[in-house]
């Protein structure tokens, strides 16, 4: 069938003018869309419009139908304005930075695209994804007094440093007749953290029943409630007088006595080793939830701690991410 | 591309996908026939009510499309032609709503009805269809525009006149190419295949005329053919556009003869009164033309018959033109072949014995050689007796018989068929000859207009020595109805010579649209440059042009989409000059720059301006940032004061 046929050759070209047109290498950010980056092609409905207008010119040229030749010149000229008009979209337009809060792999990380451009033109409705790379799906990037920024869920696998893939940035407006684009491909680093360990042992470094048992006598003098914030550790919440206020209340010691525990590499042995880091990504989570100061050792390295903190945690969970893969 | 589900429409964007349909398909109805136009027009409405809610299950969309397809080909007669193709057209369009849900079916759909202007033009070139054409284009892209947005995710409320202004920008930026294509690109002299005819025939003179059979004609105020003359121009009543001339009677209805390529043309002596004039002819899909009466030569592109009647060598299909001469005839086909003279006075046998037996006494009192006596007996006669009607019964067997001795009354064609009769029976040789006459003279613009209720039969005699004659017996009984003149239409009366009416100017401007863009053709595009010296355009020189104009053209739409949207707040406006105003002492306000920070900035630089500047930057902050005024006229005054600010170029101190 001729259809079919025209539509695998059209799927054809756009395949191989996307490739062509993808950046070689990774770019550091901000970057501005000039007029070589950005390229136009017609969609399949702009074949279609082509298509039907060429019929149409062709008959009123044959028949001199000179009413019937101007409106159709006309559409034709409004087509490519509107080519014109979807590549000013994009030009000009300044990606300052992409960036990203670390996760764990396995979940989606939420990469931010913030782009800058002159007020005045109108730039709505731009489509950011990741060609195709991935399943995410795309999002829009709408700039408001010449700044947005874009929001782009991209799944994760596998621990350490993420390769951001390239990013297209695609609008079919005005008319839907063609479809501008532009690749960018950020040279950001983004970390990507071990996924922690579903079910495991509990932390190490005294049992934690007794661990508990000490914290309630020290606790009894010294804490405080607070309001409940999330993250907080179940065994925290002062179930009663939450009850009593109608909110979570949260105990909260000045300073956890006995709760310093050291996590080492050497004392998951027995477990694979993509395993291990797992488990220590997951006690690392655990301590920091529980307000324990805890010290990461691993093979090779300085140890991190004994401190607490996002920034500790963070810091261990950048040592774990970037353990060598084997 | 979209590897995702089929993204559905939205109530709005459907609403404006429907709307443009129903405009692509306003224009083609009109010019369809009113029965098949109310037929689609109705089904139409009806499958979109039908389906506004859900859609119509396919089986049942199937079945509404053939019944719609039958009822269009059962009232075209199954007559395929040019007019059925596009009522078929319509037909489709006006079912299409029933499966319009998703973006993809709304696209095709308006692809799709971007073809009801274009077969819109194929029936009718005239200034209605051009309008309601360029409106129905406006909406549909106006529509796919919508769609663009609702795929981008961004769906703002945009106003309906927001959108088909920025469709219009895009027209607008479109338009030089448009046009320099228009005029530049190559045109072909021949078409490569011809147009399929009409099947259902429009009025207009035609190869038949029967006695009764003219009345939609008459009422028909379109235009036929507009004239202009140089030189000399006939009197009202000389103006005789003739056209197809008629030797079959067969007791009913007169037809012309198709005469053989190559017969030779009846020879003819011209009068003293020469006529040069152009002829626009509106098409007609048949090869005859009409000229006035009697054109010396044939021009380029036409011939003439052996009985002078002139013919297109193509039908006109579109608007023609065509530059002749004419001459009142002195004498025409004085010698009569003897074939040709059987032919002039045959009739049917056994049809109108009364009117044959009054010729018979005629003759009789004439005498043989006294031809003249007997037609003018016959003007008389109709002059005393008969009266003018267009209200005329339907006629029986004998419809001379009828209209002489009973009703007396009629118009035209039951005028001339019934002379001719009389004539041939009385042994003249006549024939019934149809065209136009008069003309009505628009002042403006200085050129005749004939329109199809002008629509005129009469009759040509033979009379030896001067050959064929024209006599006219309508004229005899109401001259004023045929001979349509300034005076009979325009609101001379009024006195006003200032004053035009209304038609005058829609046809003038009518006249110039046929004239700069409807009759363009290949002729005219080879000396499109004559003025300036270049005489002939080949293809070659005008694909050299056509890519100049093309590239000229892209220049212009990209400096004109660069250009940056005007801010439409007319007090940020106002804000944006001051701030660029100063430019000049390089204090501009820079983009991103607080008002408050500007302002301390000047300040610093030029003392004598930080109070009025100050004050005004206050206005400006308490209008955009405070709640308090922020009334129509409040906004008013500050654009007056922030327009009147202009910093002197030095400082008060400076100057000294």
């Amino acid at each position: 069938m001729p259809v079919a046929a025209a539509r695998r050759l059209y799927l054809r070209v756009h395949a191989i003018a996307m490739v062509f047109t993808r950046p070689r290498d990774p770019e550091s950010l901000p970057a501005r869309l000039d007029r070589r980056r950005i390229y136009v092609l017609p969609t399949r409905f702009g074949l279609f419009y082509a298509v039907a207008l060429m019929t149409m010119l062709a008959g009123a040229l044959n028949y001199n139908n000179n009413p019937a030749l101007l409106l159709g010149l006309m559409l034709a000229g409004a087509g490519l304005a509107s080519l014109v008009a979807a590549q000013m979209q994009l030009s000009d337009l300044q990606l300052i930075a992409a960036d990203a809060e670390p996760v764990a792999a396995g979940m989606p990380l939420e990469l931010r695209l913030h782009a800058r451009a002159e007020p005045g033109r109108t730039r709505r409705g731009l489509r950011l994804d990741d060609d195709g790379t991935s399943d995410a799906g795309p999002s829009v990037l709408n700039l408001d007094k010449g700044a947005g920024d874009a929001q782009l869920l991209l799944p994760t696998e596998r621990r350490g440093w993420f390769d951001v893939p390239k990013l297209r940035l695609s609008t079919t407006r005005p008319l839907g007749l063609a479809r501008a684009w532009a690749y960018v491909w950020p040279e950001t680093p983004l970390l990507v953290y071990p996924t922690p360990e579903p079910h495991g042992p509990p932390l190490p470094g005294g049992r934690g029943e007794s661990a508990q048992a000490r914290l309630h006598p020290a606790g009894d003098d010294v804490h405080h409630l607070r309001g409940y914030r999330a993250g907080d550790a179940r065994r925290a919440i002062a179930w009663k007088s939450s009850a009593r206020r109608d909110t979570l209340m949260v105990r909260e010691f000045e300073q956890p006595i006995g709760s310093e525990i050291v996590l080492d590499w050497h004392a998951t042995s027995g477990i694979a080793y993509e395993g291990r880091i797992s488990r220590l990504a997951r006690w690392v989570d655990e301590a920091e939830r529980e307000g324990r100061r805890f010290q990461l050792r691993l093979p090779g390295q300085t140890p991190l701690g004994p401190d607490r903190g996002p920034s500790h945690r963070h810091a261990c969970l950048r040592a774990l991410a970037l353990m060598p893969h084997v | 591309m979209s590897r995702h589900a089929p993204l559905p429409l939205d109530a709005r964007t459907r609403a404006w996908v429907l709307w443009s349909t129903g405009a692509s398909l306003l224009p083609l109805l009109l010019q369809l026939p009113p029965h098949l136009a109310a037929a689609i027009a109705a089904s139409a409405v009806a499958v979109t009510a039908l389906s506004w809610r859900r859609p119509i299950p396919g089986l049942l969309r199937l079945l509404i499309a053939l019944v719609l397809i039958a009822i269009v080909l059962m009232l075209s007669r199954f007559s395929i032609g040019r007019d059925t193709g596009c009522a078929l057209l319509a037909a489709m369009l006006a079912v299409k709503p029933a499966e319009t849900f998703t973006l993809r079916d709304g696209r095709s759909l308006m692809g799709f009805a971007l073809f009801a202007p274009f077969a819109t033009f194929l029936l009718d070139q005239g200034p209605v269809s051009l309008v309601l054409g360029l409106v129905a284009v406006l909406l549909v892209l106006a529509s796919l525009q919508r769609m663009a947005d609702l795929e981008s995710g961004d769906v703002k409320a945009v106003g309906p006149r927001q959108r088909l202004g920025g469709v219009g920008r895009l027209l607008v930026v479109g338009l030089p190419i448009a046009l320099a294509a228009f005029w530049l690109f190559p045109r072909v002299a021949s078409p490569m295949w011809g147009i399929p005819e009409r099947a259902m025939a429009r009025t207009g003179l035609s190869d038949r005329m029967s006695p009764g059979d003219w009345i939609d004609l008459m009422s028909d105020d379109t235009p036929a053919l507009r004239v202009r003359f140089f030189g000399a121009t006939p009197a009202p009543a000389q103006m005789y556009w003739r056209g197809p001339v008629m030797w079959d009677f067969d007791g009913r209805t007169w037809t012309q003869p198709r005469w053989r390529p190559g017969q030779a043309q009846a020879s003819t002596e011209p009068g003293g009164v020469r006529w040069d004039y152009e002829m626009e002819v509106e098409p007609t899909d048949s090869r005859q033309l009409v000229a006035l009466d009697l054109p010396l030569d044939a021009p380029g592109g036409a011939y003439l018959d052996p009985d002078h009647t002139l013919q297109a060598f193509r039908p006109l299909n579109s608007i023609s033109r065509w530059r002749l001469q004419s001459a009142p005839p002195a004498r025409f086909d004085a010698d009569l072949p003897l074939a040709e003279r059987r032919y002039a006075l045959a009739l049917p046998a056994g049809f109108n014995p009364r009117t044959l037996a009054l010729a018979h006494q005629w003759r009789a009192q004439a005498g043989a050689g006294n031809d003249a006596a007997i037609v003018n007996r016959a003007l008389a006669w109709i002059q005393r007796d008969f009266a003018y009607t267009l209200e005329t019964p339907l006629l029986g067997r004998h419809t001379v018989d009828e209209f002489l001795f009973e009703q007396k009354a009629g118009f035209c064609e039951h005028f001339s068929s019934s002379f001719v009769v009389l004539m041939r029976a009385a042994g003249i040789p006549a024939r019934v000859v149809t065209g136009y006459t008069g003309g009505y003279r628009n002042p403006l613009g200085d050129y005749w207009l004939v329109r199809r209720s002008d629509a005129h039969a009469w009759a040509e005699v033979w009379l030896r020595g001067r050959g064929w004659v024209r006599v006219d017996p309508t004229a005899a009984v109401a001259p004023e109805r045929i001979y349509d003149t300034l005076e009979s239409r325009s609101s001379a009366g009024t006195g006003f010579e200032g004053v035009r009416s209304f038609g005058d100017v829609t046809d003038w401007m009518r006249r110039g649209w046929n004239d700069l863009v409807v009759s363009f053709d290949a002729q005219r595009q080879e000396r499109l440059l004559s003025p300036l010296g270049v005489d002939r355009l080949d293809w070659r020189t005008l694909i050299a042009l056509l890519a100049g104009a093309i590239a000229l053209g892209l220049l212009w739409m990209v400096w004109l989409s660069r250009r940056s949207e005007r801010e439409r707040d007319p007090v940020l406006r106002a804000w944006h000059r001051l701030g660029r105003r100063y430019r000049r002492f390089g204090l501009e306000r820079m983009p991103s720059e607080p008002a408050s920070t500007w302002v301390s900035r000047v300040a610093a630089a030029r003392p004598d301006l930080a109070a009025e500047l100050g004050t005004l930057s206050q206005h400006f902050s308490d209008w955009r940032y405070a709640d308090a005024q922020t009334g129509e006229r409040s906004a008013r005054a500050l654009t007056r004061a922030l327009r009147a600010h202009r910093p002197p170029a030095t400082s008060p101190g400076e100057r000294r």
